[in-house]
C-alpha cells in the first residue's frame, strides 16, 4: 500500500514536470511555493532561486500579475489572463494564465496553482487578443465561459469533497489504526517486541501518510488545471485524466479510462501520427486537433504532449495537455470572415469606382464631341452662308422689281439671323471648352460705343423709338480691354431692348463707378420701356436657350442664347450683370466691367469710312481657294472700284507678288498647298515686304488671331465679310501708307487727295538706284524754291520774261517727278500769257496753283527722300 | 575702261535736275566720260578738255538773267573749235528756235521730252557716223 502511494506521488509529480506549460503554485502571499521545469525554462532561473520569491516579479506588468493571483484567491480561479514573462536575459514570453486555488483535505485554501501557456509562438494569439479587445461581444462569451467555469469549479469542489471524504476515510482508518495501536499498547506489555515492531510500522505509516498527502497535493494541482491533462499508455489507451478532460469530452472518468485516445478526435489518423511523434521526439507542442464531444459538438484544441518515464527511465506513456481554443478558433473564423467580407467590399468599391471613372470619361468625351460637332457644324454652315449672304447683297444692288427686292431682303435677313445664331453657338461652345479669351488692347470707349449705337439708328427710327445716350465724360479716353467683346455685349443688350420695346425710349448709360491709379470700373446700363420680364423669370433668362416666356420666341423670335452669351462674356472679365424689370414698364440691364488705364494710343478702328469716290486705283490681291468666295470678293472689290487679282493659294499669291505690285492683300487662312500663315511668313521674311495683309477668317477664335499677328498680318475680317467693314479696312490701310508719304495731305483736307508726284519715271530712268534717285530728288528740292520765288516775283513785278522763264524751267522737271501733265498744261498756259504779255485775270490763280503743286511735290519728295535714306 | 577710249561728253544746262537726269542716263547707257556745267561760261572755260560732243541747253538764262544764253554759248564753242559737234536741247518746241540753232551751226536740235534721251543717243550715234563718213570722204578727197 505505501509503495503504491509513493509510486502515485512520483507519477503525478512526473506528469507536472513533463508539462510544457509552466505550472506554478503560490501561497496566499504571492510567494512561489513550487513549480515545474517549464517555469524554470521560461524565467531562466533555477528552482531554488524561484522558490519563495514574489510570483509577480517575473512579469513585465507585476501589478497586473498581482491582481491576477489576487483574483484567483478571491474567485477561486481565473482563466486565459494574458501576461508576459520576463526571462532572465530579458526575453519576453507572452502567456495566457489559468489559475485556481487548491485546498488541503480540510478544504482550507493552501495556495493557488497557476498554469501558464506560452502564446508567443502562436502567431494568431496576438491577433486574437486584438480581436478580443475589438470585439466587445466576446466578453459575453467569456462571461458564459466563466459561468461554465463556476459549474466546473463546483464540479471540482464536489471532486474535492469526494477526496475530502476519502481523506476522512483515511483519517478514520488512521483512527482505527490508532485504536488498534491503543489495543496494541494495551498489549504492549505483553508484546514489547511487537510494540516495537508496531512503533516502527507506525513510523512507516506516518511516512506513507505524509507521502500520501504529497500525492494528494500533486493530484489536486492536476485536477485544478482548467486545461485537460491526460495520460496515454504506449498502446494509445487513455490511462488517466483530470476533471477538465471530463468536462471537455462530456464523458465520465470511467468511460474515458481505457478508451482509445484517437477515437476522441475527428481525424484519428492524424492524432495517431502526432502521438507517434511524441514517442519519437519525446514531445510535441501546439498541435491543433478537433475533439469530438459526446454530444457531437466539435471542440478545437491545441495539444502539448510529452513522454513520461518510470523510475528506470523507461517510457511508460505520454502526458498530454490540451487547451480548448474553440473561442479563439471562433474568433479566428470570424476574423477570417470579416477579412473576406472586407476584401469583398473593397473589391465592390473598386469596381464601382472603375465604373464611375469610365462613366466620367465617357461623359467628358461626349461633351467634347458635342462641342466639336457644334464647332464643325457651325463652321461648315458658315461657309455656304457666307456665299448666300454675300451674293444676296450683290444682287440687292442691282435694278430690281419691288417684289424681287422684297424677296432678296427676306433672304438676306434670314441669312443674317442664321449667322448670328451660328456665331452665338460657336461662342457658347468656346465658353464651354474654356477657349474664350479676352484681348487686352487699348481702345477708345466713347468712340466704340457711339459707333455701335450708330448701327441701331435705322432700326430705332423704324420703330419710332428714341435713343438716349448718357456718357460720363470723366471716363478716360483710352482704356485697355476687349472692345470686340464689349461690342458684342452691348449689341446683344441693345438689340434685345429694341426687339421688346414698341414705344418710348431706349437709354444707354455709361458711368464711371470708381477709379484708382491703374484701373477704372465702369457701369454700362441699357434701359428700355418695353414689355418687361416677370420677376420669377429674372434668374432664368441668363441660362442657355431660355427666354422669359416660352411664347417669347414665337412672338419675338430669337434663340434665347443672347443673354447667356452676355453673361459668359462679362463674368470671365471680372464683371457682373444684373437686371431690374417691371412688367409692361420696361427693363434695365446693367453690368460693371473693370478696365486698365493706359497712356497708349488706341488703334484707329471701328470707324466705318463712307465710300469715297476719290479712292480708287487700289490694287488688291485676294488669296482664297473657294471659287464662290473668290467670285464674291471680286464682285465686292469691283463695286468699290478697286482692281482685284485672285490667287487660289499662298504659293500662287507669292508668284503674283513677284510680278506685280499691290496695295493690299486679303488672305484666307485655310488653303491647300500653302496656307495663309505660311504665305504671310514668306512675304514678310523672305520677300521683305511690308504690304498690308488682312486675314479672312471664318472662325474668329483668339488663338487664330494671335497666330495672325504673330506671322505679321495687319488685321483680320470675319466671314461673312461685311462690305462696309471690308471697305473701311482696305481704305484705312491704303490711306495709312499714303499718309506716311504725304502728311501734307491731311493738313489740307479740302484738297483733292491725290499724290502729286510719281517716282515711276525716275525709277525707270535710274533703274531704281536709290542713290541716284536721292541725288535727283535733292537737286529738285534745291532748285524748285528758287523757281517758285522767281515765278512769284515775275508775276508781282509784271516781269513777264522772268515769269515765263521760271515757269518754263519748272515745267521741264514736272515729267521727271511724275507730276501730272495737267499741271504741265497749266504751266504752259501761264507761259503763253507771259509770252504774249497779255495780262489775264487767270494768271494769278494759275500761278498760285502751280506754287501749291510745287510745294506739295517738294513735301512729297522730301518724304520719299527720307524713305529712301532710311531704307538704305 | 580707259577714259581716253571713252567719248567725252559735255552737258550744259542750268536746270540742275534735268542736268542730273541726263548725266545719270548717259552714265547708265553707254561708255561716256561726262562733264556737266550749269552755265555756258563754265563750259567755255573747260573747252580745253576737248569734248567729243557737247549737249547744250537753249535756255541758260532762266534763273540767272544775266547769264550767257544758249546761242551765245554755241557761238563761243564754234569760235573755239568749229569741229566740236553741239546738240541743242530745249523745252521750246517752236520751229523758229530750231532753225535759229541750226543757223548757228548746231548739229541737231532736240526738244526736252520723255523721248529726248533716246533721240540724243541717236544723234550722238549719228555724229560719229557722220564724222566717220567725213573722215573717209576727206581721205578719199586727198587721195584724188
Amino acid at each position: 500500500m505505501e509503495s503504491t502511494r509513493a509510486h502515485e506521488s512520483q507519477y503525478t509529480r512526473s506528469l507536472i514536470e513533463a508539462s510544457l506549460d509552466p505550472l506554478v503554485t503560490i501561497n496566499n502571499k504571492g510567494k512561489i511555493t513550487d513549480m515545474n521545469d517549464a517555469l524554470t525554462n521560461i524565467t531562466g532561473l533555477k528552482r531554488e532561486m524561484l522558490r519563495g520569491t514574489n510570483f509577480s516579479d517575473y512579469f513585465t506588468e507585476p501589478q497586473k500579475a498581482r491582481e491576477v493571483y489576487q483574483d484567483v484567491f478571491a474567485n477561486g480561479s481565473v482563466t486565459d489572463s494574458p501576461l508576459t514573462f520576463r526571462h532572465k536575459n530579458r526575453q519576453l514570453t507572452d502567456v495566457l494564465f489559468n489559475g485556481s486555488v487548491y485546498k488541503n483535505s480540510k478544504g482550507n485554501i493552501l495556495g493557488a496553482v497557476v498554469v501558464a501557456r506560452d502564446t508567443s509562438e502562436q502567431k494568431m494569439a496576438t491577433e486574437f487578443r486584438i480581436a478580443n479587445k475589438e470585439l466587445a461581444f466576446q466578453n459575453d462569451e467569456k462571461e458564459k465561459r466563466a459561468e461554465e467555469l463556476v459549474i466546473a469549479n463546483k464540479e471540482l469542489a464536489f471532486q474535492n469533497d469526494e477526496k475530502g471524504k476519502r481523506a476522512d476515510e483515511l483519517i478514520i482508518a488512521n483512527k482505527e489504526l490508532a485504536f488498534q495501536n491503543d489495543e496494541k499498547e494495551k498489549r504492549a506489555e505483553e508484546l514489547i517486541i511487537a510494540n516495537k515492531e508496531l512503533a516502527f510500522q507506525n513510523d512507516e505509516k506516518e511516512k506513507r501518510a505524509a507521502e500520501l498527502i504529497i500525492a494528494n497535493y500533486a493530484r489536486s494541482l492536476i485536477e485544478a488545471s482548467l486545461d485537460p491533462i491526460l495520460t496515454i499508455n504506449t498502446s494509445g489507451k487513455i490511462t488517466d485524466m483530470n476533471a477538465a478532460t471530463l468536462y471537455i469530452t462530456g464523458l465520465s472518468r470511467k468511460k474515458i479510462t481505457g478508451s482509445d485516445f484517437f477515437d476522441h478526435f475527428t481525424e484519428p489518423e492524424k492524432a495517431r501520427k502526432v502521438y507517434q511523434q511524441v514517442f519519437a521526439r519525446g514531445s510535441v507542442a501546439d498541435s491543433p486537433f478537433t475533439l469530438r464531444r459526446k454530444d457531437g459538438k466539435l471542440i478545437n484544441v491545441l495539444f502539448n504532449g510529452s513522454v513520461y518515464k518510470d523510475d528506470r527511465g523507461d517510457v511508460v506513456g505520454v502526458v498530454i495537455v490540451a487547451r480548448d481554443i474553440t473561442i479563439q478558433t471562433k474568433f479566428e473564423e470570424e476574423l477570417k470572415a470579416a477579412i473576406v467580407f472586407a476584401e469583398l467590399a473593397t473589391e465592390i468599391a473598386e469596381e464601382a469606382k472603375t465604373k464611375a471613372e469610365t462613366a466620367t470619361v465617357l461623359a467628358e468625351n461626349a461633351v467634347k464631341s458635342k462641342q466639336q460637332f457644334l464647332s464643325n457644324m457651325s463652321h461648315e454652315i458658315r461657309t455656304p452662308m457666307n456665299a448666300i449672304i454675300g451674293f444676296t447683297k450683290v444682287l440687292l444692288k442691282n435694278e430690281l422689281s419691288a417684289r424681287q427686292k422684297e424677296y432678296l431682303t427676306a433672304i438676306k435677313m434670314s441669312g443674317d439671323a442664321l449667322i448670328v445664331l451660328i456665331n452665338d453657338i460657336l461662342d457658347l461652345a468656346k465658353v464651354d471648352a474654356g477657349k474664350m479669351t479676352f484681348e487686352k488692347i487699348p481702345f477708345k470707349l466713347a468712340l466704340s460705343i457711339s459707333a455701335m449705337l450708330h448701327l441701331f439708328e435705322t432700326k430705332i427710327q423704324e420703330k419710332n423709338l428714341k435713343l438716349v445716350k448718357e456718357y460720363d465724360l470723366e471716363i478716360p479716353e483710352v482704356l485697355i480691354g476687349d472692345p470686340v467683346r464689349l461690342h458684342q455685349i452691348i449689341l446683344n443688350l441693345v438689340s434685345n431692348a429694341v426687339k421688346f420695346t414698341f414705344q418710348g425710349e431706349i437709354t444707354v448709360k455709361v458711368q464711371l463707378i470708381d477709379e484708382d491709379d491703374e484701373n477704372v470700373r465702369i457701369e454700362f446700363s441699357v434701359t428700355d420701356t418695353g414689355i418687361g420680364i416677370e420677376k420669377n423669370k429674372l434668374k432664368k433668362i441668363f441660362e442657355n436657350f431660355q427666354q422669359a416666356s416660352s411664347g417669347t420666341s414665337r412672338l419675338y423670335g430669337g434663340t434665347g442664347l443672347g443673354l447667356a452669351i452676355v453673361k459668359q462674356l462679362i463674368e470671365p472679365q471680372g464683371g457682373s450683370i444684373c437686371v431690374k424689370s417691371k412688367i409692361d414698364k420696361g427693363s434695365t440691364f446693367s453690368f460693371i466691367l473693370p478696365f486698365r488705364k493706359t497712356n497708349a494710343e488706341a488703334e484707329m478702328e471701328a470707324e466705318l469710312v463712307e465710300p469715297d469716290a476719290t479712292i480708287t486705283d487700289v490694287k488688291v490681291l485676294v488669296v482664297e481657294d473657294i471659287a464662290l468666295n473668290q467670285l464674291l470678293m471680286k464682285t465686292l472689290l469691283d463695286d468699290f472700284g478697286f482692281e482685284c487679282d485672285i490667287a487660289s493659294n499662298g504659293e500662287l499669291a507669292i508668284e503674283k507678288l513677284k510680278t506685280k505690285s499691290y496695295d493690299i492683300i486679303l488672305m484666307d487662312l485655310q488653303m491647300p498647298v500653302m496656307n495663309g500663315f505660311e504665305a504671310t511668313e514668306y512675304i514678310r521674311d523672305n520677300m521683305d515686304s511690308e504690304i498690308p495683309i488682312i486675314a479672312l477668317t471664318a472662325d474668329v477664335t483668339t488663338v487664330d488671331l494671335t497666330k495672325c499677328m504673330a506671322v505679321g498680318m495687319n488685321d483680320y475680317i470675319a466671314k461673312p465679310v461685311d462690305e462696309r467693314l471690308l471697305y473701311s479696312k482696305i481704305v484705312g490701310f491704303v490711306k495709312k501708307t499714303v499718309q506716311l508719304n504725304d502728311p501734307e495731305e491731311n493738313k489740307n483736307p479740302e484738297d483733292i487727295k491725290v499724290k502729286y508726284t510719281d517716282l515711276d519715271y525716275l525709277n525707270r530712268r535710274t533703274k531704281s538706284n536709290p542713290a541716284l534717285m536721292m541725288e535727283m530728288i535733292s537737286l529738285y528740292l534745291e532748285q524748285t524754291p528758287v523757281l517758285i520765288s522767281n515765278m512769284k516775283k515775275g508775276l508781282r513785278e509784271r516781269d513777264w520774261d522772268r515769269l515765263y522763264k521760271a515757269v518754263h524751267k519748272m515745267m521741264s522737271s514736272f515729267s521727271i517727278m511724275g507730276i501730272s501733265s495737267d499741271f504741265e498744261n497749266m504751266a504752259k498756259q501761264v507761259q503763253e500769257y507771259a509770252g504774249s504779255h497779255i495780262k489775264s485775270e487767270g494768271i494769278p490763280d494759275l500761278v498760285l496753283k502751280l506754287e501749291n503743286v510745287c510745294v506739295q511735290a517738294c513735301e512729297e519728295l522730301k518724304e520719299e527722300f527720307n524713305t529712301l535714306k532710311n531704307s538704305n | 575702261m580707259d577714259n581716253k577710249n571713252k567719248i567725252k561728253l559735255f552737258l550744259v544746262d542750268d536746270d540742275a535736275v534735268y542736268l542730273k537726269l541726263l548725266e545719270i542716263e548717259f552714265f547708265q547707257n553707254a561708255d561716256f566720260s561726262i562733264e556737266t556745267f550749269s552755265t555756258g561760261e563754265k563750259c567755255i572755260e573747260s573747252l580745253s578738255h576737248n569734248p567729243d560732243v557737247i549737249i547744250l541747253d537753249y535756255k541758260l538764262d532762266d534763273i540767272d538773267r544775266n547769264a550767257m544764253n544758249g546761242i551765245e554759248t554755241l557761238d563761243k564753242i564754234k569760235a573755239f573749235n568749229s569741229e566740236i559737234p553741239v546738240v541743242m536741247l530745249s523745252a521750246q518746241d517752236r520751229i523758229e528756235v530750231a532753225i535759229n540753232c541750226m543757223h548757228h551751226k548746231a548739229f541737231d536740235y532736240i526738244v526736252k521730252s520723255e523721248t529726248a534721251f533716246i533721240r540724243l543717243q541717236h544723234t550722238i550715234t549719228n555724229i560719229f557716223h557722220t564724222q566717220k563718213i567725213e573722215k573717209a570722204l576727206n581721205w578719199y578727197m586727198e587721195k584724188m
